[in-house]
């Protein structure tokens, strides 16, 4: 009975498999990759900018409405407008929309070991992210430990790139016993 | 898991990359498999066991090892 019911399945099998494959539909087709490199460059390039020169560059200051703000001396404000230099804001969204884009874009030849990878990176990454944030909150204070929140936001993407890409490069340069 | 790819694909007579086109994933993939590295997707069995016109089971099979939890 088992066996019959087997058979059956196996003649059934349709020629066409492209229409059984679970589809991944929480990954970017690959050219958005290539978009991602162009945010992310001029991100880390912006951000060093801001980093060496901070706020010296007033070209960038401009009113932005705000949510919520608290100046250093004074009252917390919500919903108001107020003068802020945006060198940091533009570069910390190109950062991590570009970063996003290239982590989470398919690779062109994308398949099953793939996603294998990339799941297996994703948990290497937060392992790794947030063993150095546990030291910080252990060692590092103040505004030293305002810095750490600061590159926090991005090392986790940052890890988790470096990892998926090595991985990657490993995978693709495997000794093939094939003869 | 153990399986037979390398020796079925000796009989077809086609490469890894060949077997990695018709069944669409990466040749890697396919080396990995055939190496033991990789434990494939039901799908993915059922689609080379498709190619080679046989039953999964004729292709791969289960070992000891296999039933130890991981």
């Amino acid at each position: 009975m088992f066996i019959c019911h087997y058979d059956i399945f196996t003649l059934h099998l349709p020629h066409n498999f492209k229409s059984i494959v679970m589809k991944t539909n929480y990954l970017f087709p690959n050219q958005f990759k290539r978009i991602g490199w162009l945010l992310f460059i001029p991100g880390v390039l912006f951000g060093i900018v801001f980093l060496i020169y901070q706020s010296q560059i007033s070209f960038f200051n401009i009113k932005v409405f705000a949510v919520a703000e608290e100046p250093i001396f004074g009252n917390t404000n919500f919903f108001s407008i107020s003068e802020n230099n945006i060198l940091d804001e533009i570069s910390s969204l190109l950062l991590i929309i570009g970063a996003l884009l290239i982590a989470f874009s398919k690779e062109k030849s994308e398949d099953e070991f793939i996603s294998k990878i990339r799941l297996e990176s994703l948990v290497w990454a937060t392992y790794i992210n947030y063993a150095i944030l546990i030291l910080a909150i252990i060692f590092v204070y103040d505004m030293a430990f305002l810095w750490v929140l600061i590159f926090n936001m991005f090392t986790l993407l940052i890890f988790f790139l470096v990892r998926f890409n090595w991985a990657l490069y490993k995978f693709k340069n495997q000794i093939s016993d094939e003869e | 898991m153990k399986n037979s790819i390398k020796v079925e694909r000796a009989k077809k007579n086609i490469t890894q990359a060949q077997l990695a086109e018709l069944v669409s994933v990466s040749r890697q993939t396919i080396n990995a498999i055939e190496l033991g590295k990789y434990n494939l997707s039901t799908i993915l069995s059922l689609k080379i066991a498709h190619v080679f016109n046989q039953s999964v089971h004729d292709i791969f099979e289960l070992e000891d090892s296999d039933w130890e939890s991981c």
